[in-house]
């Protein structure tokens, strides 16, 4: 139960993100408020157009016209320069895409290897570090197949190989399992589950609502808000309040916690 | 990148082929130990322009500024050994046969002979103590004169004077030489008289002066340029050359050569460039989405740059290595057609060629690559190939 000391990973207040001008001015999130703590495995639901994406996005600091507040590891986002957030990218955020977004052009292991590139490790470390994993994803033999070359399940994973050879701490998986077959999506599902047992924080975003019994918390969201929230609080509130001999800084900050929700 | 390859190669073709006439003038005046000065009826050339005007205005001098007192106080100074003044004429040469319309008759003195090292294949070189009606031939103009090399005793007529030949030139075969004269196709005969044909008048377009060392020689051209000076009342109309200087104004023509060929390698340069442009922006509209998944997995904006620079650089400097061969060829192809010399192979003219196609390639780069990392990576991404 240490976890709940640990500072959330994401903290969003009041996010706000809006499309088009004047007349045609629209808000794809209207005042998100929401915290996420280390490893938990979100699934976000919702109708289509209700800003599922979008709120990935500016998680994954791809997006970065938005107002409100969005701290990342204690850290305010929209304060940094491009060049900043590109590295938090690189360091702490892996992405698995829907339509798995492997570059044709690129043998499977060069994909794999693509995001330590921006990280300036050198070639040889680069295809050693990705064939490690891809033989975690029981690729190995697929190393130098081109990706049209693989089944949809297979290309999925060499995404996920991708999205992980940088050992990130968030993983952002918009509708991986949209493109395929309930058997690959099942499997696409354990490898993301496993990942969570290991301690990583993973966000999905699904139309699926059987995938949602692999998440630890489900949300749905309404027109750009959130409208249920799995998430329940009276977890953390016991054990802060419980300790009556806690340091007075680690209950300033569950406070903060619980001022967020 | 064709464009890069002509421009590059032109830029290659012009500079090898200016360089290896400036090296063979200079090897003459090195062959001749370095110790060579030479003195010109012209005011230095302070710019680019100036030489432009005084090509147009030919190497024929409608006054010379140099004059008989200048040869006798030249002789006067310390270290040189020898001065060789030469007037040239232009005219028509008669003997059994009539020569080249404009064939050159240069007016000298003995001393010409050590000087610019000239050798003789038979007879003997000009002396004072002969007469002055007789002349020293080169070998082509005996062979155009007289169909034959050997024409020892044979009579020249030029401007209704007589000269006898008493000595044939050896061949030299460089046309391009610091004297500016082709020695081969000329006639050389005694300073006094070419006066005579002159009205009398000495019309000198170059002397040529032999220090005894070289390590005199900065010194002495130092005290030339002194001496000349004072004879002509402070003004410069004249100048001293020595070593590497001399074999610049015979590269003159070529300069304004190679000016002509930069200005329309400049042309084909950017044309070349606006088709990398073309090219670079065409596989940025292409690899849309690959910019966008290449942003998510981390790459900064730096990152899309540099990739499509490198791009860009690989266009430019694989064209402007082609563009270097292709240059060299074309030279050795013009050279071995058209000229008596051989284009030079330095490596400055590989650095020269290199920058170029780099500086191409990473002037037109900029802007796809700065348009490929502007890309929105939300929109590339849903961007579908």
């Amino acid at each position: 139960m240490t976890k709940t000391h640990i500072p959330p990973v994401i903290v969003l207040k009041e996010l706000r993100k809006r499309f088009g001008v004047g007349d045609a001015e629209h808000y794809a999130l209207d005042g998100v408020d929401l915290s996420i703590e280390q490893g938990e495995f979100i699934a976000i639901m919702g109708p289509s157009g209700c800003g599922k994406t979008t709120l990935l996005n500016i998680l994954g600091l791809l997006d970065r016209d938005i107002e409100g507040d969005y701290e990342l590891n204690g850290r305010e986002i929209g304060s940094l320069s491009q060049r900043r957030q590109a590295r938090i990218r690189s360091d702490q955020i892996g992405f698995v895409f829907q339509s798995f977004n492997l570059i044709s052009r690129l043998t499977v292991i060069d994909n794999v290897a693509l995001p330590l590139i921006y990280k300036g490790i050198p070639k040889l470390k680069r295809i050693k570090m990705a064939s490690k994993i891809l033989h975690d994803f029981h690729l190995g033999e697929r190393e130098f197949y081109m990706p049209n070359q693989l089944s949809g399940g297979q290309m999925q994973r060499v995404a996920i190989a991708r999205a992980l050879v940088n050992e990130p701490s968030i993983i952002l998986a918009d509708e991986p399992t949209g493109n395929l077959d309930s058997h690959a999506s099942h499997i696409i599902m354990e490898e993301l589950s496993d990942l969570h047992k290991k301690g990583n924080t993973i966000i999905m975003v699904t139309h699926n609502p059987n995938l949602t019994t692999y998440a630890s918390r489900v949300i749905t969201m309404l027109d750009g808000r959130i409208d249920t929230d799995t998430f329940q609080l009276p977890v953390v509130k016991p054990v802060t309040e419980k300790k009556p001999l806690g340091k007075t800084t680690k209950r300033t900050k569950s406070k903060k916690s619980k001022g967020t929700k | 990148m064709l464009g890069i390859t002509i421009g590059v190669a032109s830029i290659t073709a012009i500079l090898s082929l200016s360089s290896g006439l400036t090296s063979i003038v200079r090897s003459q005046v090195d062959a001749l130990g370095g110790t060579i000065a030479v003195v010109r009826p012209e005011a230095p050339a302070a710019s680019s322009r100036n030489t432009l005007e005084q090509l147009t205005a030919g190497q024929q001098f409608a006054t010379s500024s140099l004059t008989d007192a200048d040869i006798a106080a030249l002789e006067h100074i310390e270290h040189i050994s020898a001065v060789a003044p030469l007037m040239v004429l232009h005219g028509q040469i008669k003997g059994t046969s009539a020569g080249p319309a404009d064939t050159p008759v240069v007016a000298t003195t003995p001393q010409l002979k050590s000087v610019s090292g000239l050798v003789l294949t038979e007879g003997q070189f000009l002396d004072p103590n002969l007469s002055s009606a007789t002349a020293v031939i080169g070998p082509q103009l005996s062979v155009d004169l007289f169909g034959t090399e050997d024409s020892i005793g044979q009579s020249v007529q030029f401007k209704g004077s007589s000269f006898t030949v008493i000595g044939v030139l050896k061949r030299t075969n460089s046309p391009i030489n610091y004297n500016n004269v082709d020695l081969d196709e000329a006639l050389l005969i005694n300073l006094d008289s070419g006066r005579a044909l002159n009205q009398g008048v000495s019309h000198i377009q170059q002397i040529n002066l032999q220090i005894n060392s070289v390590a005199n020689l900065q010194t002495t051209v130092a005290e030339a340029n002194k001496v000349l000076l004072k004879a002509h009342a402070n003004q410069a109309d004249f100048t001293v050359m020595s070593g590497e200087e001399i074999a610049q104004p015979a590269s003159q023509i070529f300069s304004a050569l190679a000016t002509m060929s930069v200005i329309i390698a400049a042309i084909s340069l950017v044309v070349g460039g606006i088709g990398i442009m073309n090219i670079l922006l065409v596989s940025v509209a292409e690899r849309t989405r690959e910019i966008g998944i290449r942003k998510a997995l981390g790459a900064s904006n730096r990152d899309i740059i540099a990739q499509f620079l490198i791009e860009s650089l690989a266009f430019s400097i694989g064209g402007g290595i082609g563009g270097y061969l292709l240059g060299y060829l074309a030279a050795f192809i013009i050279s071995n057609l058209f000229l008596t010399f051989d284009p030079a192979i330095t490596w400055q003219i590989a650095l020269v060629a290199f920058v170029v196609s780099v500086v191409v390639g990473t002037l037109f780069g900029l802007y796809p690559a700065a348009r490929a990392a502007r890309k929105d990576p939300i929109s590339s991404l849903r961007q579908y190939d």
